[in-house]
């Protein structure tokens, strides 16, 4: 790629593909399916980063 | 004895001539529903097109195409059925779940995968999930043909 993406903006935007795919075919209504992919963004954003932050004692 | 009526010799041929009816439909709405499962594996998104769901084929048409771009323009692994260990052969059956767009992220990578950085290591993850993600859409799919809720 021509600028290579940093951890945390791959991270995101994977969580903004999937998220969005899980809120088409989880939910109905376009609310519904709005509201869902944004919470399903938000908790793999906030999954991501808690993990990241466990792991940090072990990183070096 | 008494002679059984022209209605009660009917009946027997009534009550199973329904049933068998609604076996036959039933077991035509199963094959349609797989043959939508198929297609919905084999290009994102025409599960759910064929079923006039617009919305969510185009959504899964771009959320696996998008996917697959990244992951391949990230220069990620792309396994082969050669593979030289378990882990390998999940691997080629995660990336062989994108279907047709398998075959374009393996012409996209004419320069091989590199996963000497984490860019490639990232592509790689990227290309398993398409494959998964069109999967579990194309199983959404079939299960709507059948009349579940979806």
């Amino acid at each position: 790629m021509a600028a290579p993406l940093n951890h945390f903006q791959v991270m995101t935007l994977f969580a903004l593909i999937i998220s969005l795919a899980f809120g088409t075919l989880g939910r109905r209504r376009p609310k519904e399916r709005l509201k869902y992919a944004a919470w399903s963004f938000a908790l793999f954003l906030l999954i991501g980063i808690a993990i990241g932050w466990a792991m940090y004692p072990f990183s070096r | 004895m008494e002679e059984p009526t022209t209605e009660q010799q009917q009946k027997p041929v009534e009550s199973t001539a329904l049933p068998l009816s609604a076996s036959s439909a039933e077991e035509r709405r199963k094959l349609i529903a797989l043959l939508i499962g198929i297609a919905g594996w084999a290009l994102p998104g025409l599960g759910h097109a064929l079923q006039k769901m617009w919305g969510r084929a185009l959504a899964v048409f771009l959320a696996v195409g998008a996917l697959v771009i990244l992951g391949a323009g990230m220069r990620g692994n792309l396994f082969t059925s050669r593979g030289e260990d378990a882990f390998a052969t999940l691997g080629y059956f995660a990336d062989l779940g994108s279907g047709s767009f398998y075959w374009i992220a393996r012409s996209m990578e004419t320069a091989g995968p590199d996963v000497s950085h984490s860019a490639g290591d990232y592509g790689t993850r990227f290309l398993a999930t398409a494959g998964v993600l069109n999967l579990l859409a194309a199983l959404h799919a079939y299960e709507a043909a059948r009349g579940r809720k979806a």
